[in-house]
């Protein structure tokens, strides 16, 4: 009998009956799992980064992570005209989060993160491939089998879109055009031979917190928040709770996860001894200063909002923020997230959180326009 | 052996519902004296009823024949099936309703008017002082012995329900409505009182006390309230610096200081209370740090946000200071 007959043969005997079909797959389907037991298990399978993927299981894999990211990734997109304050806050985070597997225009990716499988791209030459929707799915959550981590905050699709929005500039960037966006006014001095030898002398200054907060000058982003003369224990109840992922901010989260308790009361010490530089002034709708006014100081009881001024002025418990003079964009920004339902568990979070949530979003604006319209008490005085 | 233990326990349970506080069987004012005749007429006329029941059930199983029949003729049936339940059914709603006449709907104007609002979960007690001013209280109402008192039923939020069983039946607070109730207090005493109408998550924890007062308390009781206790040691000193630094003036009211909300309970005199949290806590220390740490753990679904921000040495202070709001 020839071959081609037989498997004729035994195809009709497989297809005669429901039953023989079923036992035939199920046969196939054992024998495919005892397989590939039996593959993972001899250790036949070379893992090895350094060898690379055959070209085919590459394509293979690029395929499906394009169409999967193509799939979920939503069609939002970021507004028409650039956002300054966006770029500048996704920038800094891309300094300390991103730049050290995708280098930057002013330091290419180092050789250990350019041999990770497959070795992250440079992103110059890839976010033009992407839509903003899947760009921020990306940044969001990263890719499995490719080493890219999701974000450390899943609630914050605020910071997300600010990294959206820096990646859509990046292509675009010099090493000097990145070094004012990333690092603002930090300018670190070129070390000398014994500074290298003896701290490394970095130049890239990635903990630098006036990157983003400014030192001599306020942050350069009016979604960054002026830190400059707050209560130290406010500033330190941050660093800590960022730093025990209590409060959600990938940005912040990154920021403090390494600090020591004596460097967190130290750097909260020094913002709250920093005179407040002057700020450029922002356009102020007078009528929502007045909305927000009698909002913080008699609060809304009919939706359960108690005074704001209770605990945000300067007599009150330095555990909390004072919020005259802050940016009303940072406010409102910040306040948007609250009433999401931003889901802190730190202890004054969780004083927040509830409160947040009964705000309307025209409350919000009131509120960002009253707080930055307020010139913030001296130091000294009570 | 089992009917017994179960008779037993029949007899504890009511027992105890005879010398809690809280008990229709144990009435301390007019209105509860008629809801209590009323529900024993009721029992007893419940147990003749199924006594007769059971004594025509076992002749009609095991009677002489002349019972069996007696029982299955047309006459039997029409006389305890149809005119027995119609007329003892009617007469009783009759009664009921002129035993009840007087405690909702009364035109006379009451000596002492008290507005209680339900809020999800707990009661705004309001009185009205000496020159008319209103006097804010919250979870304990004081009321004068021997005096009619109207009580002005509200809601904040959704339906809650009035009860305070050993003085009276009770009553809902309807959005949008406002209901008046009358009780009495014929002697001096404790009474508690709960929500009725099921409120929210911590609707079993909505309760309250009703301390009944001889009238010249009542009133020096009354009048105190326009001089506010202050601070007399150093804890309590610390403890209403920190009340007010913390922001806790925002949502409650201490009568004298700056704190003025009105978003939660007013605690001018917490410290004179039992309880805390609408009468579901012994009123401690420890349960007020317990409470203002997490108050979700205790009352699940409160408004007030969790104040875990407190060292144990501010927390002690707080408690002295609250503790000595009289």
């Amino acid at each position: 009998m020839s071959p081609l007959a037989r498997a004729r043969l035994a195809a009709a005997w497989v297809l005669a009956t429901p039953g023989r079909l079923a036992l035939t797959i199920a046969a196939g389907a054992a024998i495919a799992v005892v397989a590939g037991l039996l593959f993972a298990w001899s250790g036949i399978y070379n893992i090895a980064a350094s060898r690379g993927h055959l070209k085919v299981i590459d394509l293979l894999l690029r395929f499906g992570m394009e169409n999967s990211v193509r799939a979920r990734a939503p069609d939002e997109t970021l507004p028409q005209q650039p956002d300054e304050d966006l770029i500048r806050l996704g920038a800094g985070h891309y300094h300390a989060g991103c730049a050290y597997c995708h280098g930057t225009p002013s330091s290419p990716a180092p050789p250990v993160a350019a041999r990770m499988l497959p070795p992250p791209p440079d992103l110059k030459d890839k976010v033009g491939v992407w839509k903003d929707g899947e760009l921020f799915w990306i940044v969001k959550h990263g890719l499995k089998y490719a080493g890219m981590p999701g974000f450390p905050a899943l609630e914050r699709d605020d910071e997300i879109w600010a990294m959206v929005s820096f990646l859509r500039r990046l292509p675009e960037l010099d090493r000097d055009a990145y070094r004012r966006l990333a690092l603002g006014e930090v300018a670190p001095e070129r070390p000398s031979g014994a500074d290298i030898v003896e701290t490394g002398g970095d130049q890239e200054a990635i903990g630098a917190c006036a990157r983003c907060h400014g030192n001599d000058t306020v942050p350069a982003s009016r979604l960054v928040p002026i830190l400059h003369g707050q209560p130290a224990a406010s500033l330190e109840r941050a660093l800590r709770d960022y730093a025990a992922g209590l409060r959600d901010s990938g940005v912040m989260q990154t920021a403090a996860a390494g600090l020591t308790e004596s460097a967190i009361r130290k750097l909260a010490s020094h913002y709250a001894a920093l005179p407040r530089p002057a700020i450029p002034p922002e356009p102020r709708d007078a009528e929502a200063v007045t909305r927000g006014e009698a909002l913080a100081r008699q609060g809304d009881s009919s939706r359960g909002v108690p005074a704001c001024l209770s605990c945000h002025d300067a007599e009150a418990s330095p555990s909390y923020p004072r919020l005259a003079g802050q940016w009303s964009r940072y406010l409102e920004r910040q306040l948007t997230a609250w009433r999401k339902g931003l889901n802190d568990r730190s202890p004054t979070g969780r004083i927040m959180a509830p409160i947040g949530r009964r705000l309307t979003a025209g409350q919000a604006r009131d509120l960002a326009a009253y707080f930055a319209s307020l010139t913030p008490a001296e130091r000294g005085r009570p | 052996m089992n009917a017994l233990r179960l008779f037993t326990l029949g007899a504890v349970v009511l027992a105890l519902a005879g010398c809690q506080q809280q008990s229709a069987l144990a009435p301390a004012g007019e209105d509860a004296a008629r809801v209590a005749l009323l529900s024993w007429i009721l029992f007893a006329g419940a147990a003749t009823i199924f006594l007769i029941v059971v004594l025509a059930l076992g002749l009609a199983i095991a009677g002489p024949e002349r019972a069996r029949r007696l029982l299955r003729a047309e006459g039997s049936v029409r006389f305890w099936g149809i005119a027995f339940p119609t007329v003892t059914l009617v007469a009783l709603l009759g009664y009921g309703l002129w035993l009840m006449r007087d405690t909702i709907a009364s035109p006379s104007a009451a000596e002492v008017r008290i507005e209680v609002t339900g809020e999800q979960f707990w009661w705004r007690v309001a009185y009205d002082g000496p020159g008319g001013r209103r006097i804010a209280e919250a979870n304990e109402i004081r009321v004068p012995v021997g005096v009619e008192v109207e009580f002005v039923l509200r809601t904040a939020d959704v339906i809650h329900s009035f009860w305070v069983p050993s003085l009276g039946g009770k009553l809902d607070m309807i959005p949008g409505r406002t209901n008046r109730l009358r009780l009495k207090a014929e002697r001096p005493g404790i009474y508690r009182g709960q929500c009725a109408e099921y409120c929210g998550t911590a609707h079993a924890q909505m309760s309250f006390e009703v301390v009944a007062l001889p009238r010249d308390a009542f009133d020096a009781w009354l009048a105190a309230a326009d001089t506010p206790a202050a601070p007399e040691n150093e804890a309590e000193r610390r403890g209403a610096a920190l009340f007010l630094a913390s922001g806790c003036g925002a949502c409650h009211a201490v009568r004298g200081t700056t704190a003025e909300g009105a978003i939660g309970p007013d605690l001018s005199r917490i410290g004179e209370r039992r309880f805390l949290a609408a009468a579901s806590l012994p009123n401690t220390a420890e349960n007020l740090s317990r409470f203002i740490t997490d108050p979700a753990a205790i009352k699940p679904g409160s408004l007030m946000p969790p104040f875990a921000i407190f060292s144990a040495d501010e927390q002690q202070a707080l408690a002295a200071y609250l503790a000595s709001l009289k």
